[in-house]
C-alpha cells in the first residue's frame, strides 16, 4: 500500500546530497522521507551535519572533509531502502488550533504593494486564490479553507516556517495556488500563505513567494519565552502535528493578541497519536475520527 | 571592549556559521566570504571558528578599550588606526584608547575585522554569527549600531608575536568585476529546456541590487522551461516544484528572466525549479560581487569539485605554515 518510485539522488554543490522520493506531492511519500531521516538521525554519523525532512524529499549536509560523498549516497539508498517503512512509524503529536483572520487588511496592503511581481496584478492575493479555487463566495471559501485538518509536512524557509498539507482530501478538492513570479522581498510576520497545495504561516517579517490570505493571532517562532509553550523551544512546529484554523473576526484577533503580547494566551493543543498505516487505508474517515476522539 | 562610534552599513558578529538546525529553517549564516574571514583569524592565530566583525561596503569606527591585536581582511578599504593609514592582511597592535577608522571600498563587498581571541557574544544554536532576519546570535540579534559595547576577549597568549607579518599578495581574493562560479548541476534541471540550460551557461548574468546575505539575484538572461505540467502540490506556474529543502547555494529560476543563488542567510527551502548548485569555496567569491558585476556560470562534476576543495585545504595548509609555525 505504500508503494513508492525508487528515490533519486542529486549531489547539491560539494555539501549536500538531495533526495527526491516523488515529484508530485503525496502523503505517503511525506511519511517515508520522515522514516528515513528518523533513521539517519538516529545512526548519529559523524560528519552529517542536518538532516532535513520535507515535503516529498530530503536533504543531508555533510562534510565532505569527514565522509565521502559518493560512500554517503550508497548509505543513504541502503537506509531508503530497507528502513523506509511508514506503516513502523509511532507518531505521537499534537493537535493544534491556529485562529486566523481572514482577508484582512494587512495582507491586502502587501498583495497590492508586489502586485508587479504576481501572475495577477489586478487581484488581492485572497481574491486570486478564491478565484484560482473557482469560488465566488468569500465565506464559503473560508469555510473550505479551515474545516480539514492540515498535516505540518516540512519545516525550513524562515526558522519557525511550517509547511501543512490538508488531510483527508482528493487531489482535486485541495486549495491551490501558483507562487509570485518572483518573490516578495517584504511579507508580514504571521501571515498565512498559500503556495501549490501547501499552507504556511511566515514566523518573521521576510521574502516569500506563497499568496496572502489572512493572518494567524499566534505566534508560530517566538524567541521571548513569554508564552509556556514557546518556553522550551521557540518553535511552535513539530513534523507530524497537525493543524487546525479557526476562522475569527478583527475583535477577536485583537483580543488574542493582547493575550499573546502579555504572555496570558494559552494555546488550545490536545496530544493525539497518529497512524500513517490507518490514515493511508482509511483516509478521510480515519482523520474525522482523529478529531472527534478524547 | 570595542565601543562603535559608527557602524558602517551593515556590520555584524560572525564564525564559521552553525550546524544542526537546518531542519528547522535556521541557516547556516556565518562569514559569507570564509577564505577572507578565515586569512584573518590565522593573521591573529586565532581559531577557525572565532568570530570576528563582518562590514559591509563601508566599515565603521571602532574605539578599542584593550591592547590587542587585530587584522582587516576581505574587500580592500581605507583604514586609519588613530590617523595613521594602515593596510589590510596585515597583523595589526592596538592599543588601548586607538580608534580604529574604516572608509568605504571600492572593490569587493565584504571585509572582516578580526580580533584575538575574537568577538564575545552568546552562543545561540551553536554559533555567534548574526541572522538578522529571524534576530538570532551575534549582538543582540542585530547588525551593531553606533553607541554599541562589544566584548572582546583578552589577547591569547603569543599573540603579540603575530604583529607585521601579512598575508602574501598571491593568497588574497582580487575582487573582480566579473566572476565564473562552478556549479554542480542536477536538484530539478529536467524542469529547464535544452535550449534554457544552454543559455544558462552561455548568458553573462548581472547581479541586482537586491542581494544580500539571504541571496544573489541576478538577472540579464531568459531561460525556458520544459512546459510540463507542473506536479501535484507545485502550483501551477511552469517555475513551480514541490516545495523541498534547498542546498546553499542552490541556483534557482522563479520565472524565466531571474536567477536567485541562496547564501549563507538562505530561507532553507521553497518551491522554484532549481538546475544546480555553485560549489562552497566559489560561494565566497559570490558574496564580493558588487550590484552590476557579472558572473558567467561554469558546469563542474562532484569529482572536481572535490579537487578544489582539496586545492583549497592545501592552500590554507600552506597559509598556516607561514602564519602561524614561522
Amino acid at each position: 500500500m505504500f508503494s513508492l518510485p525508487e528515490t533519486t539522488f542529486s549531489f547539491g554543490g560539494d555539501e549536500y546530497i538531495h533526495a527526491e522520493i516523488t515529484r508530485d506531492m503525496k502523503i505517503e511519500s511525506n511519511f517515508k522521507a520522515l522514516a528515513v531521516t528518523k533513521e539517519l538521525k538516529r545512526r548519529n554519523i559523524p560528519g552529517i551535519q542536518d538532516v532535513v525532512s520535507s515535503n516529498a524529499s530530503y536533504l543531508v549536509r555533510y562534510n565532505p572533509d569527514i565522509i565521502s560523498g559518493k560512500d554517503l549516497v550508497e548509505y543513504m539508498r541502503e537506509i531508503d531502502f530497507t528502513k523506509s517503512d511508514p506503516a513502523k512509524l509511532d507518531l505521537s503529536v499534537r493537535l493544534i488550533e491556529i485562529p486566523i483572520w481572514y482577508d484582512d487588511p494587512i495582507t491586502a496592503e502587501y498583495s497590492a504593494r508586489y502586485k508587479d511581481r504576481h501572475p495577477d496584478p489586478t487581484r488581492s492575493n485572497f481574491e486570486f486564490c478564491m478565484k484560482v479555487n473557482g469560488f465566488t463566495d468569500k465565506q464559503a471559501f473560508i469555510e473550505h479553507h479551515s474545516s480539514s485538518p492540515y498535516l505540518v509536512t516540512m519545516i525550513g524557509f524562515l526558522p519557525g516556517t511550517a509547511w501543512h498539507f490538508p488531510l483527508g482530501l482528493q487531489s482535486k478538492e485541495v486549495i491551490q495556488a501558483p507562487k509570485y513570479n518572483s518573490p516578495r522581498m517584504e511579507t508580514p510576520e504571521r501571515s498565512i500563505g498559500i503556495g501549490g497545495a501547501f499552507n504556511v504561516i511566515y514566523p518573521a517579517n521576510g521574502s516569500g513567494s506563497y499568496n496572502l490570505v489572512g493572518m494567524s493571532a499566534v505566534p508560530v517562532f517566538d524567541m521571548s519565552k513569554r508564552l509556556p509553550c514557546l518556553e522550551d523551544s521557540p518553535f511552535l512546529a513539530r513534523l507530524g502535528d497537525i493543524w487546525k484554523y479557526r476562522p475569527i473576526e478583527e475583535s477577536e484577533y485583537c483580543h488574542i493578541r493582547s493575550k499573546v503580547e502579555d504572555g496570558t494566551y494559552r494555546f488550545n493543543i490536545r496530544n493525539i497519536h497518529l497512524s500513517p498505516l490507518e490514515y493511508v487505508n482509511r483516509g478521510k474517515d480515519y482523520i474525522q475520527e482523529l478529531l472527534e476522539d478524547q | 571592549m570595542i565601543v562603535v562610534k559608527e557602524a558602517g552599513l551593515w556590520t555584524t558578529v560572525q564564525d564559521t556559521g552553525r550546524s544542526g538546525g537546518y531542519h528547522l529553517g535556521v541557516p547556516p549564516s556565518g562569514a559569507a566570504d570564509q577564505y577572507s574571514y578565515y586569512i584573518g583569524n590565522l593573521l591573529v592565530a586565532n581559531p577557525a571558528h572565532f568570530a570576528a566583525l563582518e562590514m559591509t561596503l563601508m566599515g565603521g569606527t571602532f574605539l578599542f578599550h584593550k591592547n590587542t591585536v587585530i587584522a582587516l581582511t576581505g574587500a580592500p578599504m581605507k583604514a586609519y588606526l588613530n590617523h595613521e593609514l594602515v593596510p589590510f592582511w596585515e597583523a595589526l597592535e592596538v592599543k588601548e584608547g586607538d580608534v580604529l577608522t574604516i572608509k568605504e571600498c571600492r572593490k569587493g563587498v565584504k571585509s572582516y575585522l578580526c580580533v584575538s581571541g575574537g568577538i564575545q557574544v552568546e552562543d545561540v544554536f551553536g554559533s555567534k554569527s548574526t541572522y538578522e532576519v529571524s534576530k538570532i546570535g551575534g549582538f543582540k540579534g542585530r547588525k551593531l549600531q553606533s553607541g554599541d559595547e562589544l566584548s572582546i576577549s583578552e589577547p591569547l597568549p603569543g599573540a603579540f608575536k603575530q604583529v607585521g607579518k601579512s598575508a602574501p599578495l598571491e593568497y588574497t581574493p582580487t575582487f573582480n568585476e566579473f566572476q565564473e562560479l562552478r556549479v554542480i548541476m542536477g536538484l530539478s534541471s529536467y524542469l529547464v529546456s535544452d535550449e534554457g540550460l544552454k543559455n544558462f551557461l552561455t548568458t553573462e548574468w548581472k547581479v541586482s541590487y537586491e542581494s544580500n546575505r539571504v541571496a544573489y539575484r541576478y538577472t540579464g538572461g531568459n531561460v525556458s522551461f520544459t512546459g510540463q505540467h507542473p506536479p501535484f502540490g507545485a502550483g501551477e506556474s511552469l517555475s513551480n516544484v514541490v516545495d523541498f529543502a534547498f542546498p546553499i547555494g542552490s541556483i534557482m529560476f522563479t520565472n524565466e528572466k531571474e536567477l536567485i543563488i541562496l547564501h549563507n542567510d538562505a530561507t532553507t527551502g521553497g518551491g522554484y525549479v532549481t538546475v544546480g548548485t555553485v560549489i562552497s569555496q566559489d560561494l565566497d567569491l559570490m558574496a564580493q560581487l558588487r550590484p552590476a558585476s557579472t558572473s558567467r556560470f561554469i558546469t563542474v562534476t562532484f569529482e572536481q569539485a572535490m579537487e578544489v576543495r582539496a586545492e583549497r585545504r592545501k592552500q590554507l595548509e600552506i597559509m598556516e605554515e607561514m602564519l602561524l609555525r614561522s
